[in-house]
C-alpha cells in the first residue's frame, strides 16, 4: 500500500512539474504582451516594467526564478493587479470559489443519486424518462442560459433572492444550482446507466432468489458495484467545481478564482495564468490521488493490480 | 419497494412559460436607505496607487478619495482645488503653484507642497515602473530620469520651495500643462505612509487620503466602501457611505438596479439591447464622451499610399448610420478633435460624397473599384466593431465597388500584429486623459508610438509643437485647425467615424451626481432628492 501510494505521488508531482514547465513556454508564446495597450507606452516605460517585473531577462532565468519561487511559496506579482501578489489573490479567491464547488457537488450528488436509482430502478417507466428529459435538460443548458433564467425568475419576477454578489446564504443559492445542474445530470446520466447493468447481473438475481429485501439488494448489492464509474469522474469534477467556474463567477458577481482562467490569459498576467494553473493541476492531482484510493477501498481488486 | 414518485412533481413546460409569461414587470419598490449610495464599478481596481492605476474603475475609486491641484469645471478648464492660485512665468517655462493651508490628510496633517513633489518624483522614478510617467515627461529633466540618463531625482524641474509652493520648470512653455494637473496620477502622496507600507499602502487602514471620501473597506472582487470625510476641507459630503460593488455582468447589474439594490449605473452595466428601455428611464443621461472612434490606413501599404484612395474610401462612408446600428448615442465625426474639447471644428473633414469618391477612385486607376488589389480590414474581435465592420465593408461595396476582406483578432494578438504585420486598413479609438486637443492630435505625430499608420507630415508636426506653446487661445485654435485640415482633409491618414457616449441611469431618490465627459464619477455632491 505505502509503495502504491509513493508512486503515485511521485507520478502526481512530475505532471505538476510537466504542466507548469509547458504552460510557461506557451503562455510566452502568444502573441501580445501583459503591457501592450491601446494607449502604447513610450520605449523607456516599457523598459521600466520590464526590469521591475524581470522581463528583460533570458526565458531560462525566468523560469529558474519561478520555479525557485515557487519552492518557497511564492507565486509572484500580478502584473495586473500590481498591488498584490498572485499568492494573495489565490489565497483570498479560492476559498470562495472552492465553498461554490463544495455547494455545488452538495447539489450535483444529493441530486443525481435519488434521481438515478429511481430511474434504473423504474427503467423505461415514464419516471426514467421524465429523469432522462431532466438529466438531458441539466447537461444540454449552458451556465449562462439557466444562470439568466434563474435571475429572471427568482430576482426580477418572483423577488425572492438577489441576482447576484456574494453576500450571504441566500445569495448561493441561485449560483450553487446554476454550477451544479450539469454534474447533477452527468453523474445521474452515469449512475443511473451502470445501476441499470448491475441489476441485470447474476448475483442481484441471486440476492433477491434468496429473499433478501428489495431495499438491501438495491442498496448493499447493486448500489455499491455501481459506484466505480461515479467515483472515477468525481475526482476530476470536483477539482474542476472548486477551482471555479469563470461563467457562472461572472453571472453572479462571485469574487472567485475561476474568472482569472480566462482574465489572466486575455491580460496576458503571466504570473496569474501560471498560479491558477498551478492551483489547478495541484487539486486535480490531488483528486485523483483521493479517487484512487476510495477505488482501493470500493474493489479491493484494483489495490492488488 | 421504492414509493412511485408524486405524479405532479415535474410541472409541465408549457405551464411554466405561461407562468413566465404571465408574470408582471419588476414590481419591487428600491431598497437602500437615502444615507448610503450604492454604484457598480463594473470590475476589480487594479490599483489604487495613483502613480500606477491606469483604468477607469481605479480612478473612478481615486477621484473620490482624493484631490490634487486642480479641477475641471464644467467647461472642462482646469479650476483651482489645493491650488488657491498659480503664476505662470518665463513665457509659460515656470509655473509656480501657490497651495491653499486648509486642505487635511485624512490622518489630520496638512497637505503641503512636499507631498506633490515626492508624488511626481515617485511617478517618474524608473523603480516606480510606472505606466503614466511620460505624462509629466515635459518637466525639465522628467523624461531623462525616468529613462535612466540621470540618477539624481533633484535634478527633475519640481520643487517645493516651503510648505505652501510648489515650483515647476518645464522644458519648454507648455500651454496644457494645468490641465495635466487635473490627472489623478498627479495627485499627491504621503512619503512616509508608502515608505511604512510598501505595496500594501493602498489598503484600508494603511492608505491616507484628502478628498470627499475615506477608504473604510476594500473586499478584493466584490466591494470597496467609502465613508464621508467629516475633515473634507469643502464640506463633508450630503451622503455618509458609498458601497461599490464589482459585477462584471450587465445584466446583472441592470437586474440590481431595477430591484433597487443599485443606484447608480453606466454604460459597463446596460446591455445593448437595453438601451433603448433605458433612455426612456427617469434619471437617464446620455453623456458625450471625450472619445474617437477611426479607421486608420497604413499609408506605405499599396494602394493606401495613394491619397486619392485614402480620400475616396472616407467619402464613401455615410457615418449617420452608426448611431442606428450601435444605438449607444454616437456622434457622426469626420474631425478627430471631440466636440466639447477646444479646437473641436465639425466643418473639417471628408463629408459622404459617394459620386465624389467614385471620381478620385477612377482617377488613381481604378474605375468602379475594376483592378483594385485585395485589401483587408482588421478590428479587434468585439461585437460592436463587427457591427460597424459591416456596414462599412457595405457602404464600400455599395459606393466603390470594392469588397474588402474584414479580419478580427483578440485584442492582444491585434495589438501585435499592428506594430509588426499591419493591415490595410485598421479600427483604433482613442479617450482623452486629460481633455486638451494636443492629447488628441499628438497621435498621429511622427515619432508618436501610437501613429500605427505609418503616416509622416513635418508641418503637422510643427503645427503641434506650435500649438502646445501657443498660450493665446484664438491662435491656438487657428493652429489646430490647419492640422486637422492636414489630418482629416488633405493626407486623410485616418478616418474618423464617430464619438462616444455613455448612458447612466441615477436613481430618482438621489441628485448631484457627476459624470464627466471622461468616463469619471465624483459623488461629492450626491444628496437625496428633494420630493
Amino acid at each position: 500500500m505505502a509503495r502504491f501510494l509513493l508512486t503515485r505521488l511521485l507520478h502526481g508531482l512530475a505532471v505538476i512539474w510537466v504542466v507548469i514547465t509547458l504552460t510557461f513556454v506557451f503562455m510566452r508564446l502568444a502573441p501580445g504582451g501583459p503591457f501592450d495597450r491601446e494607449r502604447r507606452l513610450p520605449p523607456e516605460v516599457l523598459a521600466n516594467i520590464a526590469a521591475k517585473y524581470h522581463l528583460d531577462e533570458p526565458w531560462l532565468k525566468q523560469y529558474g526564478r519561478y520555479l525557485l519561487g515557487i519552492a518557497r511559496g511564492d507565486l509572484g506579482p500580478s502584473y495586473k493587479y500590481v498591488d498584490r501578489g498572485v499568492s494573495d489573490i489565490v489565497t483570498e479567491t479560492f476559498p470562495v470559489s472552492a465553498l461554490l464547488g463544495v455547494l455545488a457537488l452538495g447539489f450535483a450528488v444529493a441530486f443525481s443519486f435519488p434521481l438515478a436509482i429511481s430511474a434504473a430502478y423504474y427503467r423505461n417507466s415514464w419516471t426514467d424518462r421524465s429523469c432522462l428529459f431532466l438529466a438531458t435538460l441539466g447537461v444540454s443548458l449552458p451556465h449562462f442560459i439557466l444562470g439568466a433564467l434563474l435571475i429572471w425568475l427568482f430576482s426580477l419576477q418572483l423577488g425572492w433572492l438577489q441576482p447576484g454578489r456574494w453576500e450571504d446564504l441566500t445569495s448561493t443559492v441561485l449560483p450553487t444550482i446554476t454550477l451544479g445542474a450539469a454534474p447533477a445530470a452527468y453523474l445521474s446520466y452515469l449512475l443511473r446507466s451502470s445501476l441499470v447493468e448491475s441489476l441485470e447481473e447474476d448475483y442481484v438475481r441471486t440476492a433477491r432468489a434468496k429473499g433478501l429485501k428489495e431495499a438491501t439488494v438495491l442498496f448493499k448489492h447493486a448500489l455499491n458495484n455501481s459506484l466505480i464509474p461515479t467515483l472515477t469522474v468525481l475526482g476530476p469534477l470536483s477539482a474542476a467545481l472548486i477551482t471555479g467556474s469563470f461563467v457562472v463567477e461572472y453571472i453572479f458577481a462571485i469574487p472567485g478564482m475561476g474568472r482569472f482562467f480566462i482574465t489572466a490569459v486575455t491580460d496576458r498576467d503571466y504570473p496569474m495564468i501560471m498560479g491558477v494553473t498551478l492551483v489547478y493541476t495541484g487539486l486535480l492531482v490531488s483528486a485523483n490521488f483521493f479517487v484512487d484510493l476510495l477505488y482501493s477501498i470500493v474493489d479491493p481488486r484494483i489495490k492488488s493490480h | 419497494m421504492l414509493k412511485q414518485p408524486r405524479k405532479n412533481a415535474i410541472p409541465s413546460i408549457p405551464a411554466l412559460i405561461t407562468f413566465f409569461l404571465l408574470s408582471s414587470c419588476n414590481p419591487f419598490s428600491p431598497t437602500g436607505d437615502l444615507k448610503t449610495f450604492r454604484v457598480n464599478l463594473g470590475t476589480e481596481p487594479p490599483s489604487l496607487d495613483w502613480s500606477l492605476a491606469t483604468d477607469h474603475a481605479s480612478f473612478n475609486v481615486i477621484a473620490n478619495l482624493m484631490v490634487g491641484l486642480t479641477e475641471f469645471d464644467k467647461n472642462l478648464k482646469p479650476a483651482a482645488v489645493i491650488a488657491k492660485s498659480w503664476d505662470i512665468l518665463e513665457g509659460g517655462r515656470r509655473i509656480i503653484f501657490h497651495l491653499r493651508d486648509d486642505v487635511l490628510w485624512s490622518d489630520g496633517k496638512k497637505v503641503q507642497a512636499q507631498d506633490f513633489e515626492y508624488s511626481w518624483k515617485r511617478l517618474l522614478n524608473p523603480k516606480t515602473a510606472s505606466e503614466y510617467a511620460y505624462i509629466l515627461f515635459d518637466i525639465l529633466n522628467a523624461e531623462e530620469y525616468n529613462q535612466g540618463k540621470i540618477d539624481s531625482p533633484e535634478l527633475v524641474g519640481v520643487k517645493a520651495s516651503d510648505d505652501r509652493t510648489l515650483e515647476v520648470h518645464l522644458k519648454h512653455p507648455v500651454s496644457y500643462f494645468l490641465s495635466i494637473t487635473t490627472f489623478e496620477v498627479t495627485y499627491p502622496q504621503r512619503q512616509d505612509v508608502i515608505e511604512k507600507y510598501g505595496s500594501k499602502w493602498t489598503e484600508p487602514g494603511n492608505i491616507v487620503t484628502n478628498g470627499p471620501f475615506l477608504l473604510s473597506s476594500w473586499k478584493h472582487e466584490n466591494e470597496i466602501q467609502l465613508t464621508a470625510n467629516p475633515d473634507f476641507f469643502l464640506g463633508k459630503p450630503a451622503i455618509d457611505k458609498v458601497e461599490m460593488f464589482m459585477i462584471n455582468e450587465k445584466t446583472t447589474a441592470l437586474a440590481m438596479y431595477e430591484q433597487g439594490r443599485i443606484d447608480f449605473i453606466d454604460n459597463q452595466s446596460i446591455p445593448i439591447f437595453e438601451k433603448p428601455r433605458m433612455a426612456k428611464l427617469p434619471g437617464f443621461k446620455a453623456v458625450p464622451q471625450l472619445r474617437g472612434y477611426y479607421y486608420g490606413f497604413v499609408t506605405d501599404r499599396r494602394p493606401f499610399d495613394d491619397v486619392r484612395v485614402r480620400k475616396a474610401f472616407s467619402m464613401a462612408i455615410d457615418r449617420s448610420v452608426f448611431p442606428k446600428i450601435l444605438h449607444g448615442g454616437e456622434r457622426p465625426a469626420t474631425s478627430w478633435i471631440p466636440p466639447s474639447m477646444q479646437a473641436q471644428n465639425p466643418k473639417i473633414g471628408l463629408n459622404y460624397n459617394p459620386p465624389e469618391a467614385r471620381r478620385l477612385l477612377r482617377e488613381a486607376g481604378y474605375p468602379d473599384g475594376k483592378g483594385f488589389p485585395q485589401v483587408t480590414l482588421a478590428y479587434n474581435t468585439l461585437e460592436d466593431h463587427k457591427t460597424v465592420a459591416e456596414a462599412v465593408q457595405g457602404m464600400w461595396k455599395r459606393n466603390l465597388g470594392v469588397l474588402v476582406r474584414l479580419e478580427n483578432q483578440e485584442w492582444k494578438v491585434y495589438l501585435k500584429k499592428l506594430k509588426t504585420d499591419p493591415p490595410h486598413i485598421y479600427r483604433s479609438g482613442w479617450g482623452a486623459d486629460y481633455p486638451d486637443p494636443d492629447n488628441f492630435m499628438k497621435l498621429f505625430t511622427s515619432l508618436s508610438g501610437n501613429n500605427d499608420t505609418r503616416w509622416k507630415n513635418p508641418r503637422y508636426d510643427q503645427l503641434l509643437e506650435s500649438a502646445a506653446r501657443e498660450f493665446d487661445e484664438k491662435r491656438r485654435i487657428r493652429l489646430y485647425n490647419e492640422a486637422q485640415r492636414i489630418l482629416c482633409e488633405i493626407d486623410v491618414p485616418i478616418m474618423p467615424l464617430f464619438t462616444t457616449t455613455e448612458h447612466t441611469v441615477l436613481n430618482p431618490r438621489f441628485t448631484g451626481l457627476e459624470f464627466n465627459s471622461m468616463a469619471r464619477l465624483f459623488l461629492r455632491e450626491v444628496r437625496p432628492a428633494s420630493r
